[in-house]
């Protein structure tokens, strides 16, 4: 029945943009090589088609798929400018990151930082020394009076899962983890992500500010900013 | 073509074993969306990867959340074609795709998660973007 997927293309199996001058073909990515891509159950639309643009075309896309016009299309790899998956337009729109035609390369694992505190697996969340002294210190700002630090995931990134810090006011149905001088706040969704991961923060010339450390996590972007569980 | 019956029946009992009601003919889709009032949902289930490794298990979470639809179902996709046809019918001018997830309120369409959103993503991303939507259209 042909379910073993032999390859290791990050793109086989996901539904992609492929631009290509005014007109962009969606389907899902079977296979390329250098001097072809093949989508399947694929779809194409060419600016001002139906007296509607490729930006619209693509926003509903996004939201809703594409009607299938053709079981196999193969694109010359030099017609088309860049690939991009769909899932990313939908959540990025024209910022989304686009791929590069050839097979990209393996992404390197966030390095590891140093935590000034050991992590408690069962807590909801661990802050280090640092990200306390650098939350109390953004707080006690006049625009973030008043205010506690919440931490929340999001479905999203090239990793899956995206950290979310800002600061904001409690709302109904947080979770509220007194710290010394300020409350974390937590939706209830991302308590499951977040127990035992800690908020560190590195400053300095080559420090990246606040960063998570996640036992957890399967697969971490290169940023850090993303991850899988 | 269907798969034999007996490869996709532990794809079936996952979700039933989880209490999503199986609509296998026209005529239970039909009544399902009939009696349903305020908030259902319907997955389009399928026997490829993205269902098993994600679709099936993202409603197993979503489910947990105190704010839910009140009524969900499932058809299957390349098994039972007449009802998954009619399921499409009823949610709108969507293109179909497998697996996907429905959010219906009061007859209407709120919250779609088609195949491109589930494909290659975690059961948790998947659950995330559900629960989403069930907090801003489920009571």
């Amino acid at each position: 029945m042909g379910t073993f997927h032999d390859t290791t293309d990050p793109l086989h199996g996901i539904t992609v943009i492929a631009f290509a001058g005014d007109t962009v073909h969606v389907g899902r990515c079977h296979e390329r090589d250098e001097q072809q891509i093949v989508l399947l159950d694929a779809d194409e639309h060419t600016e001002g088609q139906d007296d509607r643009t490729v930006a619209d075309y693509l926003d509903r896309a996004s939201r809703f798929g594409v009607w299938k016009k053709h079981e196999r299309l193969v694109l010359a790899v030099a017609d088309v400018e860049r690939l991009t998956p769909l899932s990313e337009y939908f959540r990025n729109g024209d910022k989304a990151p686009s791929t590069v035609v050839a097979q990209e390369s393996p992404v390197e694992p966030a390095p590891t930082v140093e935590s000034s505190a050991v992590a408690d697996p069962t807590a909801p969340v661990n802050l280090t020394d640092s990200a306390r002294g650098e939350v109390r210190r953004l707080l006690a700002q006049e625009e973030n009076r008043g205010q506690g630090l919440r931490l929340g995931i999001n479905g999203g990134g090239c990793s899956g899962l995206v950290y979310n810090v800002e600061f904001d006011r409690r709302k109904d149905g947080d979770i509220v983890v007194a710290e010394d001088g300020f409350d974390i706040y937590l939706d209830r969704k991302s308590t499951i992500y977040l127990r035992g991961v800690t908020l560190d923060y590195q400053q300095g010339l080559s420090g990246r500010g606040f960063q998570f450390q996640n036992p957890n996590a399967s697969n971490t972007c290169g940023c850090g900013e993303s991850f899988a569980v | 073509m269907p798969y034999p019956e007996q490869m996709v029946v532990p794809m079936r009992n996952e979700l039933v074993e989880m209490g999503v009601q199986e609509l296998r003919t026209v005529e239970e889709v039909d009544r399902f969306f009939e009696e349903s009032k305020g908030t259902y949902l319907v997955l389009v289930n399928s026997v490829c990867g993205c269902a098993a490794g994600s679709a099936r298990p993202a409603i197993g979470l979503a489910i947990q959340h105190p704010k839910r639809p009140r009524r969900i179902a499932t058809v299957f996709a390349g098994q039972d074609l007449e009802a998954t046809e009619r399921v499409r019918n009823l949610i709108g001018d969507v293109p179909p795709s497998s697996p996907s997830v429905a959010l219906m309120k009061d007859g209407e369409l709120v919250h779609f998660v088609p195949r491109h959103l589930i494909e290659g993503r975690s059961a948790e991303g998947v659950a995330l973007d559900l629960i989403d939507g069930f907090d801003k259209f489920c009571d």
